[in-house]
């Protein structure tokens, strides 16, 4: 093959070949067709995409670049009856990753473990958990990351595509555990919850509150979500806000609790490392003045999360610290069912306020014998002095007048064996046995001996601490039963009230007056007469009206003759006092129940002691009468 | 040297050059808009792009200033060149997604594929243009512009460049159909084409090719994968609509959902900021530019002429047939450029250096206006 030609046998051959000249220029014309008919081909292309579905992608290509992200609401806040906060909010930075807008995410997540001091595994864990949310949820990585973490994120954040950092209020306890299974905390919305929950307003991710006032008032803490849109570009960056809509607070909540009383109750039950509950209302109103149960869970624990194995340790716990023992614990009454079989003893007729029964200290029925807690006897007792002394056999008496029936009909009417309808989630009813209950539940007939135990608050009976809390105030206030209440009010973000507490009567006991002078009297005797029960529970300048317990958990012959300090810590009795104050013209009923408190005036008194020298503090200062309490431990039941 | 004739400056084509500098100054500001936001380092797309166009620029006037016949002499040196670039490339080039294409030149990267396009070009224009058979080509006669393909075909089938390499597959055919051939070349040609086409399928492609097919074949199927690039790009294009969404205003591109929006898919920019009517424009004027090119063949004085005018013609054409159809979802994405308008140095200096021969023919259209450098 020549690789070189000269020009001149080039131009010899262009002037050769005309003829093939000419065929190539048809050719050319050709060619020109192929052309244009592209260009139409084009053009048309062009129609179609730009005119005929150009509405539809200018739809996608908005889509495409804008983001909807959910802006979380600062909760409502939660305030003591006086204002002062317990649980508010505080700015939490959490890193979240957004699977759509993620390229790369293994590098990523390589990257980002460290920075977030974690372990890869555990990040690729948290995303497959997230598995069968949309791309476009966020999924929470870490939560409540430090100032430096945030600002390092912030900084390098191109180098981690799809991972964004949000902020989102999480709960401040300013008291820590104050009220803490009152209150109760939050949690992520779960699988379950998610289902029946109104999709509007509820996303996988969302915090919920999970027990406590915190689930019951949702509704009023949980506000409205905010939206941002924002454009981004396909690696997920923002680029800038188009539109927000700004979340909406929840609503504020005042509690008709007493931060101070809340605390003493709490701190006396602390002390003594004591199981049980205190109880404080307003007799004439029903406003729950301190609602303790202890040991409590530790709120900050349940922040983000809690960890199994301190969910483990709640649980394993014996004093069983996730329960709410206000309401959802329950207890034989013991010696304050008194009040019970004594109005029923009056209201029958079965007795009248010159009845008096004779004490040997025992008392026989069938072929049993059923003592007195004072061996010795108190002689000649009418319903006063049984009620002061906390006298069994009179009460033997009475009960066996009135019978289990009619004994629980009056443990009705002051609200025993019904729930209050306090708002605390689980509360339990109680029990007042009845004939017909032992029939159907324990398929057994009843004993008319069982009718003894139950008219000293043994056997069958159940009650909880608030039911005597309610029953307390009831005998005080001459019958009224309220509603015991939590919220004194709830105020929108704007400060509009949209509820406002007032008292709910459930029950009012007419015509009784007569006995529930008697009973008071009974009971004044109890802290203020020279033998009653819970004489150590006395404050100078202070009439104070109650009645001590004792409820038995188990009665075992092997442990009758044992001191008490022997007898292992579960076997020992529970200790109940309650009471009201002042008796002349009864502001507040407090109840106080320390499991395995042994006596009702020395295991229980102090507590309620204390809260009452709080509550009338500043009355008691004026007469210059002031003391701390001090234990008697000659003066019990 | 040269003996420069008055005449071809009367000759100088002012309709060709008008259109060249309007499709470069509407690619300038596409790419600046292309270009947004800057990516924060180096010199933005569109800076460089315009020094490229002054080099181009100055490669056109280089290659007006000799007569094109004397590429018959320098043919096979620039082809041998061309041929060890795309060796040198193959061997110690720059590798970018896998595939080795490029040679660090310090201040630019060149891509010897991208001359090997239009050396393929002068090489089978001189080669027919020397071989006139009257009754038409027999396929042993076809032998030697087959092997003249092949070489440099399979050097940037290997590097793996597909899409290049069937540029010059596509070249090949659109230059010897030009020519006369017989009927049983035709034959036997097009049955060996799809073999070919066929034993590619099965043993050439790479998966990831082979992907990029079964994705333009069904493109929703992966949105975030292989379809996005396409999936986008015809958002972009589509949701221009009527008008555009206005200069510099387009979302798709400046919001990062178009990939390579300054290179392979420049035209979505476009279409999305100017809509179909501007679409309309600049197609319009790009293709009156290729019919203007045929028209100088049509004008040509020689036979050389018209295959070097119409291959440079086709080498344009479908270059943007294939990007344009990339770009509005009519092909799978195959790395094309769109001639003149896609970012990036070497695809502009081959087209300027293309356009400048068909000037070159276009000021030398009388039989006696030959420059003679000898």
């Amino acid at each position: 093959m020549k690789l070189k030609f000269s020009l001149k046998d080039v131009a010899d051959i262009a002037e050769h070949d005309e003829g093939a000249l000419d065929l190539l220029k048809k050719r050319l014309l050709a060619a020109s067709a192929v052309v244009l008919f592209f260009l139409i081909v084009i053009v048309l292309r062009l129609w179609i995409l730009q005119i005929n579905d150009g509405e539809e992608y200018e739809k996608r290509a908005y889509g495409n670049r804008v983001r909807i992200r959910q802006v979380a609401p600062p909760r409502g806040h939660i305030l003591d009856r006086n204002g002062k906060e317990i649980v508010t909010n505080r700015p939490s930075f959490n890193v979240a990753l957004i699977q759509e807008d993620s390229h790369d995410l293994s590098n990523v997540l390589k990257r980002l473990a460290p920075v977030l001091d974690m372990g890869v595994s555990e990040l690729w864990e948290k995303i497959r958990e997230a598995s069968d949310t949309p791309k476009y949820v966020p999924v929470m990585l870490k939560e409540d990351i430090d100032w430096q973490t945030l600002a390092y994120l912030e900084n390098h954040n191109h180098e981690f595509s799809g991972i964004r950092t949000e902020v989102q209020p999480v709960r401040v306890y300013h008291y820590e555990d104050l009220a803490a299974n009152i209150i109760g905390y939050l949690g992520s919305i779960s699988k379950k919850e998610l289902e029946s929950a109104d999709r509007d307003i509820y996303t996988g991710g969302d915090i919920i509150g999970k027990k406590g006032l915190e689930k019951e008032r949702e509704e009023d803490l949980r506000g409205e979500k905010g939206f941002s849109y924002s454009e981004v570009d396909a690696r997920g960056f923002e680029q800038q806000l188009l539109k927000a809509v700004e979340p909406l607070p929840g609503r504020e909540i005042r509690l008709t609790l007493d931060v101070d009383l809340q605390q003493i109750a709490e701190s006396y039950m602390m002390a003594g490392e004591k199981s049980g509950a205190v109880v404080v209302m307003e007799v004439k109103t029903g406003r729950l003045l301190a609602a303790v149960s202890e040991p409590t869970i530790h709120i900050n624990d349940f922040v983000g999360g809690i960890s199994v194995k301190k969910w483990q340790e709640l649980l394993d716990n014996p004093k069983h610290p996730l329960i709410n023992k206000v309401v959802q614990a329950t207890y034989p009454p013991g010696s304050t069912y008194k009040m019970v079989a004594a109005l029923a003893g009056l209201a029958t007729g079965v007795i009248d306020e010159n009845t008096v029964f004779y004490c040997p200290g025992h008392y026989s029925f069938g072929n049993r014998i059923y003592r007195c807690w004072r061996h010795s006897g108190h002689g000649p007792v009418n319903l006063i002095k049984a009620l002061s002394e906390s006298c069994d056999v009179y009460f033997y008496q009475v009960g066996q007048r009135v019978g289990v029936d009619r004994l629980a009909e009056y443990a009705n009417k002051l609200g025993l064996g019904l729930k209050t309808g306090v708002e605390m989630e689980y509360e339990k009813a109680g029990l007042t046995p009845t004939r017909a209950w032992k029939e159907r539940y324990r398929k057994a007939k009843w004993q008319d001996g069982e009718t003894l135990s139950v008219v000293i608050g043994q056997g069958f009976n159940l009650v909880t601490p608030l039911q005597l809390c309610v029953m307390t105030a009831t005998l005080a206030n001459g019958g009224k039963l309220y509603r015991p209440q939590l919220v004194e009010q709830v105020t929108d973000p704007e400060g509009k009230v949209v509820e406002n507490f007032s008292p709910e009567l459930v029950n009012e006991i007419t015509g009784f007056d007569r006995y529930f002078k008697l009973i008071r009297k009974g009971m004044e005797g109890v802290v203020q007469g020279k033998h009653g029960t819970a004489r150590s529970v006395a404050i100078d300048g202070l009439t104070i009206a109650g009645k001590t317990g004792t409820a038995q958990v188990v009665r075992l012959a092997q442990y009758r003759n044992l001191k008490e300090e022997d007898i292992p810590y579960k076997y020992r009795d529970h200790a109940w006092f309650t009471c009201y104050a002042p008796a002349e013209d009864p502001e507040i009923a407090v109840t106080v129940l320390v499991e395995h408190g042994l006596h009702g005036g020395s295991g229980a008194g102090p507590i309620a002691r204390a809260v009452l020298n709080q509550y009338f503090s500043g009355r008691l200062n004026q007469t210059g009468q002031k003391q701390g309490a001090t234990e008697v431990p000659s003066a019990d039941e | 040297m040269f003996r420069i004739d008055r005449r071809l400056f009367e000759h100088f084509d002012m309709v060709l050059m008008l259109l060249i500098f309007l499709i470069c100054t509407m690619a300038f500001f596409n790419l600046y808009s292309a270009s947004f936001p800057p990516k924060g380092y180096g010199m933005p797309p569109y800076i460089r792009q315009g020094y490229f166009f002054l080099m181009g620029f100055a490669a056109f006037v280089f290659i007006v200033s000799f007569d094109y016949q004397e590429l018959h002499s320098w043919n096979y040196p620039f082809y041998v060149l061309t041929i060890l670039l795309l060796l040198f490339a193959f061997v110690a080039g720059h590798e970018a997604g896998g595939a080795q294409r490029w040679i660090n030149l310090g201040f630019f990267k060149l891509q010897p594929s991208e001359p090997a396009k239009l050396m393929l070009v002068v090489t089978l224009a001189s080669y027919y243009s020397r071989k006139e058979i009257n009754d038409g080509y027999a396929i042993k006669d076809l032998v030697m512009p087959i092997v003249l393909t092949g070489i440099p075909f399979v050097l940037i089938l290997l590097e793996p460049d597909l899409g290049t390499a069937l540029m010059l597959g596509i070249i090949f055919v659109s230059m010897t159909v030009f020519v006369k051939l017989r009927m049983s070349t035709y034959l036997i040609m097009g049955s060996l084409g799809i073999g070919a086409i066929l034993f590619a399928w099965e043993s050439l492609l790479k998966p990831y090719q082979k992907q990029r097919i079964a994705t333009f074949l069904n493109p929703e199927q992966d949105p975030m994968g292989h379809g996005y690039q396409v999936l986008q790009s015809k958002i972009a294009v589509g949701s221009g609509g009527r008008f555009g969404k206005g200069y510099m205003e387009g979302t798709q591109g400046h919001l990062h959902f178009l990939p390579e929006r300054h290179t392979d898919f420049a035209f979505s920019v476009w279409g999305e900021e100017w809509g179909f009517a501007g679409s309309v424009i600049f197609i319009g004027i790009y293709f009156l530019l290729l019919l203007w090119g045929l028209y100088v063949a049509m004008y040509a004085k020689d036979r050389f002429g018209v295959l070097l005018a119409y291959g440079v013609v086709m080498l344009i054409f479908w270059q943007a047939v294939i990007n344009l159809f990339m770009v509005m979802g009519f092909l799978p994405v195959v790395g094309i450029p769109l001639p003149l308008v896609s970012y990036g140095g070497s695809s502009l200096l081959t087209t300027m250096l293309g356009l400048g021969l068909l000037m070159n023919v276009r000021m030398r259209r009388f039989p006696n206006s030959m420059g003679r450098g000898e």
